[in-house]
């Protein structure tokens, strides 16, 4: 029997794709796998981005405050294991689904 | 697991412990103009709002109810002195609070792993 | 960085406070000296302090916050204190000494005042090290 693509998010079809593709079939809530990724990984980009330009400020410019700069460091850090809990999550997920006798 | 709830981390206690820098600043001038004649003792304005981004604490104000000296000088080391142990205190208490909240957003991300 | 500029500003009061106490030790030590370069008894020495901005580098544009240093040392141009010692070498016609018009309990109380000045600016900047301290363990 072959998996009938209508009722598994579009998502896993691209797997691999940072962008949400089209969907295909079913229409899932707004939290599908490849939503939650992109979010994920464009908050660890800024969150990253952040931190660095704050600690620069701090150490090359002598503005700004070191308890500021360690908070968007926290948050950078904070924000990667979120995404690596969400990618963990979204690898397992699929090789569930790819158990699933045929 | 959202993008609002990362950038509200640390953002209250941030601010709190913004407010308690720049107050540790006005408290230093007071402290090395206690012998400044003409000088009146400063403070910063109420503190307002800890929730808000755009929370700024740059603006002083004349503390009220100090007597002058002779030379027109009205600070009172024994205020000032009070003020910076209080303002340690606060300090301390808000960083660990903050190291809190970093640690149990952190126990909450890895309790999703099971 | 404000924590920074509050360490500036102690550093301020105590250079200040330091640059009074050594003038008032110069007015006690020369409170007997009849005898100057200059001519006339010794003249004894006011620091004045006033209000100073802090380097740019440390403080933002935004910040009120200031220092302090010494911006004038100023002679004490009141009339010597004359004293009756006709053997003295300093004597006048009259038999008279000019004496600096220096009250070395006065002196002493101002020296006190410099010395607890600097004690509680040190005592400030101890406390700034302690939340530079406290704000880099938010790095762990």
């Amino acid at each position: 029997m072959s998996i009938p693509f209508g009722i598994i998010p579009s998502t896993l079809t691209g797997l691999g794709a940072t962008g949400s593709s089209p969907g295909t079939g079913a229409s899932l809530p707004e939290s599908s796998f490849a939503d939650a990724f992109a979010t994920a990984v464009n908050q660890v980009e800024s969150a990253q981005a952040s931190a660095k330009t704050a600690a620069m400020d701090l150490l090359a410019g002598g503005k700004g405050d070191v308890h500021t700069v360690a908070v968007e460091a926290q948050r950078a850090e904070l924000s990667l294991e979120l995404f690596q809990q969400v990618r963990n999550k979204f690898v397992s997920a699929y090789q569930e689904i790819m158990k699933m006798p045929m | 697991m959202s993008r609002m709830m990362l950038e509200k981390t640390g953002l209250e206690l941030g601010n709190y412990l913004t407010y308690l820098t720049r107050r540790e600043e006005v408290i230093a001038s007071n402290i090395a103009n206690a012998d400044t004649p003409g000088y009146k003792t400063r403070d910063l304005a109420s503190p307002g709002d800890f929730s808000s981004a755009l929370a700024d604490w740059t603006s002083t104000v004349e503390a009220d109810g100090l007597p002058s000296h002779n030379d027109g000088n009205n600070v009172a080391i024994d205020r000032e002195a009070k003020l910076l142990a209080e303002n340690s205190l606060k300090f301390n208490l808000a960083t660990q609070m903050l190291r809190g909240e970093f640690k149990d957003i952190r126990s909450a991300i890895e309790e999703g792993r099971a | 960085m404000s924590l920074f500029n509050a360490i500036a500003i102690s550093a301020s009061g105590m250079e200040a406070q330091r640059a009074r106490a050594e003038i008032i030790t110069e007015n006690l030590a020369n409170a007997d000296t009849t005898r100057t370069p200059e001519g006339g008894p010794y003249r004894r020495k006011d620091a004045v302090f006033t209000t100073a901005p802090m380097p740019a580098s440390f403080s933002d544009a935004l910040s009120s916050a200031s220092g302090v240093a010494v911006s004038d040392i100023t002679i004490d141009d009141r009339d010597p204190e004359r004293r009756y010692i006709p053997g003295h070498p300093d004597a006048d016609a009259q038999g008279y000494v000019a004496f600096p018009r220096v009250d070395a309990a006065e002196e002493m109380v101002d020296l006190m005042s410099a010395s607890r000045g600097y004690q509680a600016n040190v005592a400030a900047i101890s406390a700034v090290k302690d939340m530079i301290a406290r704000s880099i363990d938010l790095f762990r």
